[in-house]
């Protein structure tokens, strides 16, 4: 497998060694963005698992993953899955394979950064190792959430490729792990356990809330998980309100799902008229891969629905 | 101690294997088993709607008084617990709780309570009670009496929600040991299943509970054909 830098011209046959000039600059500007916004959140009020969402996504931009997770340790004995960068079912369950055994687990038990490639994987996890390759990852990495004494969870990345991650690379994670979990732990004085559980039943808390807000939205709209989690981020973005919060109005029907599918305004996009008739069959599909299609174009997508209202296959 | 071990073994000291067990007797036994094996001095079980106790089940020395005078007072950990629907954790009552809740604390404090636990039984962003462990010795809960707390907050939850679905249910404690309520998919689906229904997440959940139960499948992986769309709840 080749280099996955996706941003790097780079000069074709040097095998990668010629790009890491280029590739450092641009991940000490991504880095220096990542860090600014970490340091943002320690000014305002802030949604726990909004920043940790956004802390997995912008550590698969620095750190060349396909993918990031966060593990919160729950005071009932195990890890909770609290945010990552992807919602795909099939890798979120990957990563909550992981409660029960997994690299992620392994970081939590021991405090230590650890990381495994592909034919490591399969030997020291057995059952972790092939759902990770199933997947489409192969090299994989997870770095402890420290504060002071105690491990409160992990950040697990991983590769599409069975490349291993560099010394600075394994620096860059702990750092970045290091930050969130200063962030985390500001909002209330942590220095007290009975403040940790608090705080970290109430992110569980609100997982849970942006779940069942995901499956509600996804049947009202015939859409997937995925694509009504992208709804929920984008309306919470666009109205600056949190991403729990906005969750929270949607399970107890206080934002109904046109409002969110429409476009900023009230002006309704065609999504809001997708079919609530719909079952399982054709018309859920197609509506489904439509949007998807759309949706490869970020912010164009609803532009795009609301101009082709007559475009919405009635079966 | 793995999650799932602990669950079992509080469901098996909680509700009778194989029988019928009432939510009120459940509740009982509930707050008994933390009097017993959490060292608290008083265990309570509150069931609330709004501002009011619907039901309360105690153990130990004040039984339920404490929680009790929380709702009379209208002020207290418990209530802040429920309006939060996040834990409250006061290692020590007359410190951490006389700015707070002044009136209540002074009476708590009256009564020997030097450590209070208040823990929501919510289900998403709905909490439905709480569970109260009070402590006459100040100081923080272990790991372990932490864990057991919040497994058996959980226990009392499920039996509620479940028992609301399908009341006079002939194996209690074959259901509630069922777990893996935590995975993504069954908080997913538990929301398809909401809006499929006009209800609320909390009764997809219990909807759910109650299919896997009587399918003898697991509430995940009825939880993915919710998702993947091959199984429908329609009313």
């Amino acid at each position: 497998m080749s280099e996955v830098s996706g941003s790097l011209p780079g000069r074709p046959g040097s095998h990668g060694e010629g790009e890491r000039g280029d590739d450092v600059t641009r991940r000490e500007r991504l880095l220096a963005r990542a860090f600014v916004r970490l340091a943002d959140t320690l000014a305002a009020e802030f949604d726990v698992v909004e920043f940790l969402h956004g802390l997995s996504v912008d550590s698969v931009e620095i750190l060349r993953a396909q993918a990031a997770s966060v593990m919160l340790a729950d005071a009932r004995g195990g890890l909770r899955l609290v945010a990552s960068s992807e919602e795909r079912m099939r890798v979120l369950e990957l990563f909550e394979t992981q409660s029960a055994q997994g690299p992620c687990l392994d970081a939590y038990g021991s405090g230590e950064a650890i990381q495994a490639s592909a034919a490591e994987c399969q030997s020291r996890w057995p059952e972790f190792g092939p759902r990770a390759s199933e997947a489409g990852f192969q090299a994989v990495c997870a770095v402890p959430l420290r504060a002071h004494a105690d491990v409160i969870g992990a950040l697990n990345l991983f590769r599409g490729n069975d490349e291993r991650f560099s010394d600075a690379e394994m620096e860059i994670a702990r750092a970045m792990a290091q930050v969130a979990t200063i962030a985390l732990l500001q909002e209330r004085a942590l220095r007290e356990r009975s403040m940790l559980t608090e705080q970290l039943q109430a992110a569980l808390r609100s997982r849970v809330v942006i779940e069942q807000a995901k499956g509600m939205l996804a049947e009202h709209l015939s859409a997937t998980v995925d694509e009504a989690f992208q709804l929920l981020n984008r309306y919470a973005r666009d109205n600056n309100r949190k991403l729990t919060d906005v969750s929270r109005d949607v399970v107890d029907r206080k934002l109904s799902h046109e409002a969110l599918a429409g476009r900023r305004g009230d002006e309704p996009a065609a999504i809001a008229n997708a079919p609530d008739v719909s079952g399982p069959g054709a018309a859920t599909a197609a509506a489904s891969s439509k949007r998807r299609a759309g949706e490869k174009t970020a912010h164009g997508t609803e532009e795009k629905d609301g101009k082709r209202p007559g475009s919405q296959p009635p079966s | 101690m793995p999650e799932e071990e602990r669950r079992a073994r509080i469901v098996s000291a909680v509700a009778r294997p194989g029988g019928m067990t009432r939510v009120d007797e459940l509740m009982q036994r509930i707050c008994r088993y933390a009097v017993d094996q959490m060292s608290a001095s008083a265990c309570t079980l509150a069931l609330v709607s709004g501002a009011e106790p619907l039901g309360l089940a105690g153990a130990g020395r004040h039984a339920s008084t404490i929680t009790e005078m929380q709702f009379e007072f209208g002020e207290g950990p418990c209530l802040d617990a429920y309006a939060s629907g996040e834990p409250v954790l006061l290692p020590d009552l007359p410190v951490d709780g006389a700015a707070r809740w002044p009136v209540f604390t002074a009476a708590a404090a009256g009564s020997g309570v030097g450590a209070e636990f208040c823990f929501p039984l919510g289900v998403g962003p709905h909490t439905i009670g709480v569970f109260d462990l009070c402590r006459d010795e100040p100081g923080m809960l272990s790991d372990d009496h932490l864990a057991e707390a919040l497994a058996a907050a959980d226990i009392a939850r499920d039996a509620v929600l479940y028992l609301q679905e399908s009341p006079g249910h002939p194996d209690v404690a074959t259901l509630l040991e069922i777990v893996g309520m935590d995975r993504f998919v069954v908080h997913q689906a538990s929301g398809m299943i909401a809006a499929q229904m006009n209800k609320t997440p909390s009764d997809g959940l219990a909807r759910l509970r109650a299919a896997a139960f009587e399918s003898g499948r697991s509430i995940y992986d009825i939880a993915r054909d919710v998702v993947e769309r091959r199984v429908r709840f329609g009313e």
